[in-house]
């Protein structure tokens, strides 16, 4: 729980045949990292073309499914083998022709609507040209000396459509828009219309050709309009039923690839960096747990009965860097994870912060924070929404407590300082005391990162580091050192002298490795070793102050509530009782959000900018997805 | 921030290739090539060079630049940050056309993917799934609902009516670049006198190459080529265009330019000459922009164009080396290297 779990890293080589039943053994493991390690003798990736198939097959298997498909929740039997590359692209074939039938009924349904449109539009330039009494027929005459079109072309071109057709004595008029589309009739001179054509195909134009039936009376016109409409809907519905066939035609084949392609995932996602090959020899590479490796030997006995090599070796501590971190967590635990991981993941080998994370948190939210009546409504709110808020609901539950708890140390409930005695401290009363406290709380925060930093640096090899930097022992020693020397100045304590001398000692110490550490000319070096040594004691210390808005948050808590009471105090019952609700919603709201969003920076950067790198790299297994 | 740009620019324009640059890198040895690119910045076209394909030479040239510009455009916000960016989409247009022609001849999408220019976090597109689409009008469908949907609406539509690929590619070039005069009049306006100039000497150029080589080597008709030049308010807006698209020889047009370019140009006798003469032409304005006192974004858009020329030269140069050409043909193709990218 306080660091990742030691590794192995593993190479399975085995015969290219059966990379891709392997690569299925190892996602059924479930806790197999692919990786490559170096040195590599195998040169080829046999698998490249196995990924290449096998993204065309998932790629083609999701499209089909949201088109012609029945995305039905399916299982994965536990003898089921993976594709082979040969079983790929036979799959992959027949996609093509499944997606060539259904892209054909799609096609179809897209040609229906831009009919139903193109009727609508026709419609429309039947009831505009009734009213300009034209005659349709000797206007559209295809022996005419003008030549005249009725369509439509994105509104965008439309301007750019007139210039360029104006340099050919042709005009444009538009009589609608439907969406961005303009419905248009174009006219000019017929022996210039070749010059127009390129021009109208260029622009996106698209012809409304007007039958026959329009071009005469307008109550013919009006019945063949409805005639059409129906025959369209008709056609609308075969599409539908042409579908509804296609899924039932092609529904077990579609399940059957869908299984396919989550059987060859393990494989395809390994390609990324876990395979190599020569010939017909291939090896999977990557990490396991060293407690699991035994159980891996047995489940791939099992499967592959001897017709293998396994590779078993240690972690390499100079690999720290690349190795990934595998860290199991409680299931408690769990809704803190993301908040940690926010600011990175562990280094292989370096300290965990997440459990003293989750503690520290809390405790300084409720300190913060700290109303009995404030932390129930935020742990009943957090009850209530714990469908829609998942494992976060818990970080809620976990907060209200504390500040119920804190708010009974407190003596506060809704803001009302007399409704119970404190158990413990009044912030009201001890302003200075609870100030002192909370710099108090900072100097052993402050420790105990200075204490994580020195044992990271230990376990990184970096013994230097964690003896004599700032951050290491020199730095702690430092640190107590000169704590301990302003508590004896301000009164706090009788013992002086020692923490003198821890103080000059740690700086001395801090300073002269800083001076042996930088590679530069005598004056940069001593002015950077002057500089950081400054920005040690600075650093520390104004870490350390940082803490006094623990206790000043608790303060302006107690103040807002005054506030509303003042406000309260000044109106009739109603309102007054309305004003202390309303002020306690926005405490709630309010101070609430900027506690949470201050505790959490307390523990970024006074904690882990300390001691954590952040910069490792996450364990992710391959595993079976499960075929939703 | 204004001062953080102009530093940055003055900054980046001694990596600038001036003349004698390129005749060390033309005439050096082999073993000095790697010291040569570093020297002027560029490691990154250094690393691997022997083995390098036209292809990587290409994409690292434009990493190069995108990494760049990432610095640039670091300070800026708002019409300024815009313009920036929207001048890098050019890559990624490229990409899109790349893709399209993919389709068109049924290309596997690895042999696709490895086409592609990555774009790291200037790309806006999702090109997995790009290159798994079916065919072109999967693809563009698919374009449609991308960052991309301006410029590929009316390319798709005109696409479906005639399947020309052409027209595809008329369609997404004048597309980008009327969006590019869009971004850059904001600018113009708000006291860019050279961006002015600068724009002005792309769009001009652009337009008269496309004009003569739609209307007398492809014998389009007047109208549509005019559809098919940018509409423009520089040295040749829409009025004039429109006259010259009418004219009947490459001789008339080039007549009928307005005094200045008729200058510049007179003499002329091919397209590539003409372009070549406006090229440069456009690139001693850049200089002088950046150079000048100009506001910042104007000094790091001209750095940007006279960057992108270098280093078109430079791979016209590393090109011609691993083919083996002898030196005269290396600095010819150097003063055509940058014909590509009308």
């Amino acid at each position: 729980m306080f660091r990742a779990e030691p590794l192995v890293k593993i190479r399975l080589h085995m015969l290219s045949s059966e990379v891709a039943d392997a690569a299925l053994e190892l996602a059924r493991f479930g806790i197999y990292s692919p990786a490559q390690h170096q040195p590599e003798i195998l040169r080829e990736n046999p698998a490249l073309a196995y990924r290449e198939a096998w993204l065309e097959a998932e790629a083609r298997t999701v499209k089909l499914v949201e088109r012609c498909g029945d995305p039905a929740d399916l299982s994965i039997p536990e003898d089921a083998e993976a594709p082979t590359l040969l079983d790929l692209e036979e799959l992959n074939s027949w996609l093509k022709e499944v997606w060539v039938t259904c892209m054909a009924t799609y096609e179809g349904e897209v040609r229906i609507a831009d009919e139903i449109r193109h009727l609508d539009a026709l419609q429309d330039t039947l009831g505009k040209l009734e009213h300009i009494n034209v005659d349709l027929a000797h206007l559209l005459r295809p022996d005419g000396l003008l030549a005249v079109n009725i369509g439509s072309l994105p509104a965008t071109s439309v301007k750019r459509v007139g210039e360029a057709l104006s340099m050919t004595g042709y005009i444009i008029h538009n009589f609608d828009t439907i969406g961005d589309q303009v419905y248009a009739v174009i006219a000019g001179p017929r022996e210039r219309h070749s010059e127009v054509r390129g021009l109208l195909s260029q622009a996106g134009w698209r012809e409304l050709p007007v039958p026959e039936e329009l071009r005469t009376h307008p109550k013919t016109a009006h019945a063949w309009l409805i005639e059409e409409r129906k025959r369209v809907e008709q056609q609308n519905l075969a599409e539908c039923a042409a579908l509804e066939t296609l899924r039932g035609k092609y529904r077990s084949g579609l399940d059957e690839a869908r299984l396919r392609v989550e059987l060859g995932r393990p494989l395809a996602e390994a390609a990324i960096v876990g395979v190599r090959g020569q010939g017909a020899l291939a090896s999977l590479s990557g990490w396991v747990p060293r407690r699991r490796a035994g159980e891996l030997k047995e489940k791939l006995e099992q499967r592959f009965h001897g017709n293998y090599w396994l590779d078993v070796e240690e972690a390499d501590k100079q690999e720290a860097a690349t190795i990934p971190s595998l860290v199991r967590y409680p299931a408690w635990l769990m809704p803190f994870v993301p908040l940690v991981k926010s600011y990175g993941i562990p280094r292989y080998g370096e300290f965990d912060p997440t459990l003293p994370f989750a503690f520290t948190y809390l405790l300084l939210f409720g300190a913060m924070f700290g109303d009995v009546g404030h932390g129930a409504v935020l742990a009943l709110l957090s009850i209530l929404f714990y469908r829609r808020l998942g494992k976060a609901a818990w970080i809620g539950i976990a907060a209200g407590v504390m500040s119920m708890l804190f708010g009974v140390l407190y003596g506060s409930v809704f803001g009302f300082e007399n409704m119970i005695e404190p158990v413990w401290i009044s912030p009201l009363h001890d302003p200075i005391k609870v100030l002192s406290i909370a710099v108090a709380f900072g100097v052993g925060f402050v420790t105990l990162t200075l204490l994580a930093n020195a044992r990271n640096r230990l376990v990184a090899g970096h013994s230097a580091e964690a003896l004599f930097d700032s951050g290491g022992l020199a730095g702690l020693l430092f640190y107590i050192g000169a704590t301990g020397s302003i508590a004896s100045v301000a009164g706090a304590t009788t013992i002086s002298s020692p923490f003198w001398f821890m103080a000059l000692a740690g700086i001395c110490i801090v300073a002269i490795y800083k001076w042996l550490e930088t590679g530069a000319g005598l004056g940069e070096r001593a002015l950077v070793t002057v500089i950081e040594t400054l920005e040690t004691g600075i650093n520390l210390f104004s870490n350390t102050l940082s803490f006094m808005r623990v206790g000043a948050f608790s303060l302006n808590h107690v103040a807002l509530a005054l506030a509303v009471f003042t406000l309260a105090s000044g109106l009739g019952t109603a309102g007054h009782w309305f004003a202390i609700v309303l002020g306690n919603v926005v405490i709630i709201v309010l101070e609430g959000g900027i506690v949470a969003i201050q505790a959490l920076r307390l523990m970024y950067y006074e904690g882990f900018s300390r001691f954590f790198s952040g910069d490792g790299n996450e364990f992710i297994p391959l595993k079976l997805m499960g075929i939703k | 921030m204004s001062a953080y740009l102009d530093t940055r620019v003055s900054l980046f324009s001694s990596r600038l290739w001036q003349d004698e640059d390129f005749r060390a890198l033309i005439e050096s040895g082999h073993d000095e090539l790697n010291g040569i690119l570093a020297e002027r910045g560029l490691p990154q076209l250094a690393a691997g060079l022997d083995t390098l394909d036209s292809r990587s030479l290409e994409q690292r040239i434009i990493s190069q630049l995108l990494d760049e510009t990432t610095v640039l455009i670091r300070p800026l916000t708002g019409s300024e940050r815009n313009f920036l960016l929207y001048w890098t989409e050019r890559f990624e247009i490229g990409n899109l056309k790349t893709l399209l022609r993919g389709k068109m001849t049924g290309e596997r999408p690895a042999v696709l993917l490895n086409r592609l220019t990555p774009m790291g976090t200037f790309g806006h597109l999702d090109i997995q799934e790009l290159v798994h689409a079916e065919d072109v009008s999967e693809l563009l469908r698919r374009l449609e609902s991308s960052h991309y949907a301006d410029i590929v609406r009316p390319a798709r539509r005109a696409f479906e009516e005639s399947h020309d690929p052409f027209i595809l590619d008329a369609a997404l070039d004048r597309a980008y670049f009327e969006g590019l005069e869009h971004r850059a009049r904001p600018l113009e306006d708000g006291g860019g006198k050279l961006l002015r100039h600068l724009m002005g000497a792309l769009i001009d150029r652009l337009n008269l190459v496309w004009l003569l080589r739609y209307r007398f080597n492809y014998n389009l008709p007047p109208a549509q080529v005019y559809f098919l030049l940018v509409a423009s308010h520089y040295s040749l807006p829409s009025s004039q265009l429109k006259k010259l698209a009418t004219l009947a020889s490459q001789e008339e047009v080039l007549a009928a330019l307005p005094e200045s370019l008729r200058k510049l140009l007179a003499g002329t006798n091919d397209i590539p000459e003409v372009f070549l003469r406006m090229e440069r032409s456009a690139a001693d304005r850049a200089s002088k922009a950046l150079h000048s006192g100009a506001p910042a974004i104007v000094r790091a858009f001209a750095y940007l164009t006279l960057r992108e020329r270098d280093l078109r030269s430079v791979r016209a140069v590393l090109r011609g080396r691993l083919l083996g050409l002898p030196k005269a043909d290396i600095r010819l193709a150097m003063l055509h290297a940058c014909e590509g990218s009308a």
